[in-house]
Formats: C-alpha cells, structure tokens, sequence
C-alpha cells in the first residue's frame, strides 16, 4: 500500500518536472528522424530525393518506423496543435 | 471565518465535487471503457500520441493549467468581500469547471484526439475555428499584456527582486547546460541551481543591493517617463522584455525549459512552506467583510466577478490543454477522470490558498487594501505569502523577495513561451503578405512592441478583466462543443450546456460592460493621452471578442437544432 502510493507519488512528480522536458527532446530526435527518412524515402509521400538503390538498402533499418512517420507526416495540424507546446499559460 | 474553517469548507467540494457528482457523471452518462483503443494507442508516433501513466499526466495537467491565474484572480475578487469569491471558486469548479477539463479530454478521446480549431470546425461550423484562432490570439495579447504590467510595472519595482529574478534566469541556463552538454546527473543539476537560486534572493534583501537598484530606478520617488509610467516601472518592463526576447528566440532547450524547471522547485517549495505556515497559524479572517458592495473599482459583481476569477472555477484555456496535449496521451478512456477532473479540483485548492493570502494573511480589510489590494494583486500574495512563511521561521524580508521572485518566474516561464507561440502565429498569418514576418527575431519584436503598448497604456485592473473575458468565452465555447459532442452520442447533455449558456451569457454581459464604460470615457473631456489610448484600445477589444462570440453562439444554436445533432439516448 505504502509502497504504490510512494510510486505513484514519483509517478506525479515525475510529470510535473521532468515530463515535458522528455517530451521536448522526443519532439526534437522525432522532427530529425523526419526529416532523414523524407531524404532517403521521400518517393513514399511523393517527394524522389534519394535514388531507390540506396532507399532499398535503408530500408530494412527504417522499417518500424516507417507507419509511425507517414501518420505523423500526413496529419492534418491546426494553430490549436501548438497550444500543447505552451504550458501553465494561466 | 477561520482560515482551516475555509480549507475544510474547500476539502469538503473536492470529496462531494469529485467522488459523488463526477464520478457519477463519468459512471452513467459518459460511460468510458478501459479496453477501448484510445488515440495515444491507435495514432502512436513516439511524440504527442503516446500512451502515459495516469499519474503522470495528472502532474502534467496540474502543471499545465495552474499558474498565475488561480492566484492573481482570488485576490483581485475578494474586492466584493471574501464569500462571492470564495463562492465562485467552489461553486464553479464544482458545476462548470471540471465539467470542462474533464469533458474536452473524453472529446478529445473520443474524437480522434482532435484540436479544439478541428472540433469547432466539424461540430460547430467553419467559420468557428477562425473564430477561435482570433479569440486564442487576443488571449495571448492580453495574457501578455495582464502579467507584463502585474510584473513590470509593480513586482520588478521592488529593488529587492530583480536580482533574484536574474540570478534565478542565470540558474536555469546553467542547468540547460549542465544537462545537455556537460552531460551531469538532474539530482546534481537540481541541487546546485536551486540552492544557488535560493542565495541569489537571499542576497537580493541585502541593503547594498536594494540600494543599488534604487539608485538606478532614480530614487525612493522615480521620475515619470513614458505615459506616465515612473523610469522604475519603464526599467522593469524593459527587463521583462529582454527575458521573453531571448526565450522566444533560443532554443528551447537551452533556456525557457530549464528556466521553468528550475521555477517549478521554487514555486513548490514557496506553496509547501506557506500552506504548513497556515496550518499552523490557522488565522481568522479579522474584520474582512463577507460583502463590501454590488458595484466596486472593478465593476459590478455580475458579470465582472466571473470572468474577474477565471482559472480557479474555469478557464477556457484548460479546455486547450486538454484536448491538444493530454487527451492524446490517455493510456484508457478511465484516466480522464482522475487526470482532467483531478486536476481541476486540485487547482481549486491552489485558488483557495491564494484566497487566504488575501483575506487572513493582513488580520483583515485595512492590512489587504495596504499591501496594494486589487490594483497590485501580485504585491499582496507576496506579502501574504511572506506572513505564512514567517510561522515556520522564514524572516519576513527574505518571504517577501522570494515571494516575488516566485511570481515574477512563474510570470515570465509563461510570457516567453507565448511570446514564441504569437511569433509562429504571426509568421503562418501574414508571413505571405510580409515575408519578414517568418524571420524570428521580427516576429519576436512585434509581438513585445505590442505588448509594451498594453503594458504601458493599459491598467492592470482593467487588462486583467478583459483577460477573464477573452478566457471565459473560451470556455463558454468549450462547454458549447462538448454539449453538442454529447448530443452527437446520444448521451445526457444538460450537465454541459447549463454551464455552457451560464458562461456564454455572463461573458457577454462583461464584454457589453467593458465596451460601454471603456467607450463612454472617451467622451471625458478632462481624458488624459494615455486613458483615451487606453479606452480606445479595451473598448475595440471587447466589440472584437462580441462580436466573434454572437456570430459563434447563432452557429452554435444552428448546430444544436440540426437534425442530426441528436442521436437516440444512449442506455445509462
């Protein structure tokens, strides 16, 4: 009992230091990653940058990532999108 | 009333509040289900779709929502006496504003973790999500303008907190830095900058510094420069500036994240250490009135008094965070109780113990009104805070510099991030028309330039209740959607649009008052320059948001009477 309620107590703190720092840096090795696989598989959206040869041979290692990229890539964002970035505005 | 008799009272709303009528609502009408997929698991893209512990996200609202505005509001609205203010933040959060965290999040849920533009645009009409980005601009503008004058031109005057606040800056780049480029443990990164924060204020309270800072405010009495602000306040302001200039233009990392880090540590000690000063001391309220007047310097206590306390009862920015950044990180759709609504009932907590700062900390009216009163709203946490601070053994001069040290920062980690938001806003809108307007720093600089005119012509008193309108509107939307969002299920919606229509109609009735008595200056012949601008300025203002808000509410009616708004009840 004591012991969940001290994990969950970290669990909170933990959200409300450090949580959103995290995130930034995900943010910032995700818009990276992004632009490397536009580079090397922008044929995929469209946009032939790298000569297929190569593509195919990075393929096997972006493969996980591919799904995740595309969805990110193609959906639909509005001004409200950035309001997550700003937080405590009140 | 004594100050426990006030926390049980407020203890009391959070256990009926959040374990009978929340959680009856979320059990019976909105019926989440834990197996359902939720968009933090359908969308996963390892950034803004990812699934968090509840926990977690609980921190990270309470983080996101709480700030300035459940302190500076109590304190201004305890101006119609202590009980329509402290009414207002137990009431309101009970019936309206968890209703609207907690609500937005299952929407957002529900429907795809969707923005607030994208819901207006499908659930309202499309000329809805314009009207939010117009309400959501002037929101930053005067969120800019309400925290820059309560900052620059009253707490920045204080010789005694500048250098706090500079060293406490100077703590967070050092903390960017140890992190990510000489790589030391956060333990360690924590320690050493809090701790030297901690001496920075300390030392900001020594004679030789204050009088240092006095000197260059140009003595006890400060010459009056620009619009009649004093060469303090102009100093002030124009340091305020600086520091959202370089949080807007470098990188995030290296400065507005570690700064905020660093103030979250200071602000949550300063909190701790109060609240067990209170409990301790457990003062009583003194000789402050239950209720001075119907009509004060703010206005009359309908409408003025519910968009006066925003954040605290309810806020439409909550509804913002809330579908944008965590209703995509819910992990099950049973999270958003705790986390949305847990949340919003914490916060009132936070407002109730600002609320006190202003009606016990000063033994009554008289030591409220000397401390500033509800023109200096920031002045009297500082000092009320100071007073509790002083129970556990804090000396009452160092209470009050950390204090506003624990304002200002809280102030400026929010200003810097939305002067960088309003540059990204600025350059997406007219950076066709103007390409200079996509260079960040041009961006950055008109943002501050517009900001120093609110800041300078605008008073506080006045800025801050178009603030609450811009934000209530907001929510008076929010409630809006997610009542047409229940309609769209088939599910009970009564518990939404109630409040929607309450706080559609009393935003308005502000807006109308705000326009009539700010437009009915301008005929003053003895109207000074920088009152007409002032006037002039509040009064467009309010006619924008008006305006916006009856075009938004005959869309909203429209909507609600379409055929297809309404589905067959879903089973309770």
């Amino acid at each position: 009992m004591l012991r969940r309620a001290g994990r969950a107590a970290g669990q909170v703190f933990y959200g409300m230091t450090t949580f959103d720092w995290v995130r930034d840096l995900r943010r910032g090795r995700a818009e990276n990653e992004s632009l490397f696989l536009l580079i090397a598989f922008g044929d995929l959206v469209g946009l032939p940058l790298l000569p297929p040869y190569y593509s195919l041979r990075l393929l096997p290692f972006v493969m996980p990532s591919l799904e995740r990229w595309k969805r990110a890539l193609l959906r639909e964002r509005d001004w409200t999108d950035l309001i997550g970035l700003i937080e405590g505005a009140e | 009333m004594n100050s426990l008799l006030v926390l049980i009272l407020a203890a009391a709303g959070i256990v009926l509040g959040y374990f009978v009528y929340a959680r009856h609502i979320d059990r019976k009408v909105v019926q989440p289900d834990p197996k359902k997929a939720t968009p933090a698991r359908m969308y996963m893209d390892g950034v803004d779709f990812t699934p968090a512990n509840r926990n977690v996200l609980f921190g990270y609202q309470f983080k996101s929502i709480a700030a300035l505005g459940p302190i500076m509001g109590p304190i201004v609205a305890v101006q119609w006496g202590w009980l329509p203010a402290l009414a207002w933040v137990i009431l309101g959060t009970f019936f309206i504003g968890w209703v609207q965290d907690y609500g937005a999040m299952m929407m957002g849920v529900r429907r795809d973790g969707e923005t607030m533009g994208a819901l207006s645009y499908k659930l309202i009409s499309p000329r809805a999500r314009r009207i939010l980005m117009i309400f959501i601009y002037f929101y930053l503008l005067l969120i800019m303008g309400s925290f820059g004058n309560a900052v620059g031109k009253n707490l920045m005057t204080n010789p005694r907190n500048p250098l706090g606040m500079i060293i406490v800056v100077l703590m967070g780049i050092l903390g960017g830095q140890m992190t990510y480029k000489w790589r030391r443990d956060i333990i360690l990164t924590t320690v050493v900058t809090v701790v030297i924060s901690f001496v920075g204020i300390w030392v900001s309270t020594l004679p030789g510094v204050a009088a240092f800072f006095t000197a260059i405010y140009g003595g006890a009495k400060s010459p009056v420069l620009f619009l009649g602000n004093t060469q303090a306040q102009v100093i002030g302001t124009l340091l305020v500036i600086v520091f959202c200039y370089l949080g807007s233009v470098l990188p995030i990392w290296s400065y507005a994240q570690p700064i905020n880090y660093i103030s979250f540590w200071i602000v949550s000690l300063g909190m701790l250490g109060g609240l067990i000063g209170l409990l301790i001391w457990r003062p009583g309220m003194g000789d402050f009135p239950v209720y001075t007047q119907f009509t004060t310097a703010s206005g009359p206590l309908w409408p003025i008094l519910f968009v006066t306390i925003a954040c605290g009862a309810i806020s439409g920015w909550h509804s913002l965070v809330s579908t944008s950044g965590t209703a995509r990180q819910l992990e099950k759709e049973t999270d958003a109780l705790p986390v949305g609504g847990g949340a919003m009932f914490m916060e009132m907590g936070f407002a109730v113990m600002a609320f006190l700062t202003a009606t016990v900390a000063f033994g009554g009216l008289k030591g409220y009104q000397d401390a500033g009163g509800a023109g200096a709203a920031l002045g009297v946490f500082s000092k009320g805070l100071a007073a509790f601070l002083n129970v556990i053994r804090v000396p009452r001069e160092f209470g009050m510099a950390y204090g506003s040290v624990f304002l200002t920062i809280m102030a400026l980690t929010i200003m810097q991030l939305a002067v960088r938001f309003m540059r990204v806003a600025s350059a997406e809108l007219v950076g066709k028309q103007v390409p200079a307007m996509k260079n960040t720093h041009v961006g950055t600089i008109v943002a501050l330039i517009l900001t120093l005119v609110f800041v300078w012509v605008i008073p506080w008193l006045t800025i801050w209740t178009a603030f609450g309108a811009a934000n209530q509107l907001m929510a008076g939307l929010a409630l809006l959607l997610i009542a047409l969002w229940l309609m769209s299920e088939g599910r009970k919606h009564a518990w939404a649009l109630y409040p929607s229509a309450f706080m559609i109609i009393t935003t308005i009735a502000a807006l109308v008052y705000l326009a009539y008595t700010n437009f009915a200056k301008l005929g003053n012949p003895k109207i000074t320059t920088q009152g007409f601008l002032a006037s002039l300025l509040v009064g467009l203002i309010a006619v924008v948001l008006t305006v916006a808000a009856v075009i938004l509410v005959a869309d909203g009616v429209k909507a609600l009477a379409k055929p297809g708004a309404h589905k067959q009840p879903k089973a309770a």
